[in-house]
């Protein structure tokens, strides 16, 4: 494996993209947080209600991790754009055919995918450590490892994506199609659970079920689920609203997905011409 | 020994059928042509024994080896269809991951390079190329680790006369070297000129498999001959006359002042010359052919293009 991810690393550390793409991240997950900060703070400063609910910072420890998680999230498109540039190049250069010529199999040529899919995850989940430790340590606070499960929750999130990416990257083996559909996608996901939220909400009202709200149990929400705002805890409206005491049942769906996803790319893999 | 067989192999397109029961064996240290008009199934089937293309019935198996698959790939040096490369990358970046596929060392890159005339070129990234170089590219990559087995898919494709004819060169000296080399063209005369070995393949359909010399002596029943013999004299109409007494004669065509005579093998120039010698006629041409490929082809698979 190590030496099919050296290969690997031959092919992206010369790409143009993966260097702007990389650096965008680190840089966003940066900046993003920063604004957040400024934002809160400012907040706070001056509205004293928000001083009354809140005790403390939402950047100081325990809060940092779940609060830079959080925010760091939305930048998440850009490890999965990269996925899905690099596996839709191979396609439109045809190297995927010519590594296969050359002696890779089928399976191998995915799963030094799979594993890059992975270690980008893995990479930036470590910017998101690095910069809440930095924010954490900056207001002061005490550290603490209590809410690092954030951390976790983003690393499944950064999978997904990545996942969503690389399977889409797959089907369509178009690099302009590909980006398109990963962006529609996403969409629609967003559409799909707000329309849902519609219904549940009509339901709960008609006849008092509860269904919640069934959106979140989409590839991309299920992930996303897990990852709350750091502001809900004093906003107090969303929590109320969309109820996150699924965390388990909302687990266990974002982890069935990635089987999913990895069976599907396997398949599509061995089966198909390239 | 059979390097290759291929055991009736059969691919679908949706209705179109790419290749229909297509059976042979490439025989050990042999130039293999696979010939066919554009769209015949060549390059299906070399992308089947590649795998990169699942057949939809039939089997092949790669001789003399008891690696799996595509350890077995790694020993032989393709070119399918087009060069594929990283266009971001140099041609020594790109050489070198193929090399590491291959599980082979990188000191032959420059080798191979100096091979096609690329070296000086080493460091340019690959869509700088032209199509001629980007060929050559992706034919050193295939003499990489110097394989026993070689498959070509339309080697000399985008290549320049000069190149056309160092690329014949190399296949030829290859060739000599022991090496097997399987190679797909739509060219006769690449064909001709440098395979040992020759499929015909028309529409999916094998037409014929065999030596290339063997292939174009072999008598063709409408026709009868399988000689050409070309003549003419002062007196071409006297000729014509004679000749109805030569048996073995078995057309007569006059084309610009000669004659062409389809023959049986019987007739030979010392006959044909001593023939017309003792009937007061002398020759001022005497030329004899060989049946070309061409001729055969065209009876093979017919005069209609498929396109």
């Amino acid at each position: 494996m190590i030496k099919l991810l050296k290969i690997e690393w031959l092919k992206i550390k010369n790409y143009t993209g993966f260097i702007l793409l990389t650096s965008f991240f680190a840089v966003g997950v940066f900046a993003t947080n920063y604004i957040a900060y400024l934002f809160i703070k400012n907040v706070m400063n001056k509205v004293e209600v928000s001083k009354l609910l809140l005790s403390g910072s939402p950047f100081d420890f325990d809060s940092v991790w779940k609060t830079v998680s959080y925010y760091s999230s939305f930048l998440l498109m850009l490890p999965a754009l990269l996925i899905v540039i690099l596996i839709s190049n191979e396609f439109n250069y045809k190297t995927h055919r010519q590594n296969i010529i050359d002696g890779w199999s089928r399976f191998e040529f995915l799963k030094v995918k799979l594993a890059t899919a992975l270690i980008f995850a893995l990479g930036s989940t470590l910017v998101v450590i690095i910069t809440a430790l930095i924010f954490g340590l900056s207001t002061g606070s005490a550290f603490s490892f209590n809410g690092f499960e954030n951390i976790a929750y983003f690393l499944l999130k950064a999978v997904t994506y990545n996942m969503v990416g690389l399977l889409i990257a797959l089907l369509t083996k178009k690099s302009g199609v590909a980006i398109a559909l990963f962006f529609i996608y996403t969409i629609f996901e967003n559409g799909v659970s707000m329309l849902l939220f519609f219904l549940a909400v009509k339901v709960k009202n008609d006849s008092g079920t509860d269904l919640s709200n069934l959106g979140n149990y989409l590839p991309m929400n299920a992930s996303d689920g897990l990852l709350s705002s750091p502001l809900d805890q004093f906003s107090g409206i969303t929590k109320s609203i969309i109820p996150y005491n699924n965390n388990m049942l909302v687990l266990t769906f974002a982890l069935c997905y990635l089987i999913i996803f990895y069976l599907w790319s396997k398949r599509k893999m061995i089966k198909t011409d390239l | 020994m059979a390097i290759l067989s291929i055991d009736n192999l059969t691919k679908n397109y949706k209705s179109v059928k790419a290749l229909d029961k297509v059976s042979f064996s490439v025989p050990s240290k042999t130039v293999f042509g696979i010939l066919g008009p554009n769209g015949s199934g060549k390059t299906t089937l070399l992308g089947i024994v590649m795998d990169v293309i699942n057949p939809s019935a039939g089997t092949y198996t790669w001789e003399g080896s008891h690696e799996s698959a595509h350890d077995r790939r790694k020993k032989i040096g393709t070119l399918l269809e087009t060069p594929n490369f990283y266009h971001y990358l140099s041609a020594e970046k790109n050489l070198m991951i193929a090399a590491r596929i291959k599980g082979r060392g990188e000191a032959d890159i420059a080798k191979v390079l100096k091979m096609v005339n690329l070296y000086e070129r080493k460091d340019s990234r690959f869509n700088t190329f032209s199509l001629g170089m980007k060929q050559r590219l992706a034919i050193a990559s295939a003499l990489l680790g110097d394989p026993d087995i070689l498959v070509f898919d339309e080697p000399t494709n985008g290549l320049d006369p000069a190149g056309i004819a160092e690329i014949r060169e190399l296949i030829k000296e290859l060739f000599k070297s022991g090496k097997t080399i399987i190679m797909a063209s739509h060219i006769l005369d690449e064909v001709e000129k440098v395979c040992t070995h020759v499929a015909i393949i028309q529409k999916g359909v094998l037409k014929t498999v065999g030596p290339v010399a063997e292939l174009m002596d072999t008598p063709e029943v409408d026709t009868g001959g399988s000689l050409l013999i070309e003549i003419s004299a002062t007196d071409n109409n006297g000729l014509k006359n004679a000749l109805k007494q030569l048996a073995g004669v078995e057309t007569v065509t006059e084309v610009e002042n000669t004659l062409q005579l389809v023959c049986t093998e019987k007739i030979t120039g010392e006959i044909l010359n001593r023939f017309c010698f003792d009937n007061g006629i002398v020759l001022n041409k005497l030329n004899v052919k060989r049946k070309s490929l061409e001729t055969r082809f065209l009876e093979i698979t017919g005069k209609q293009s498929d396109k």
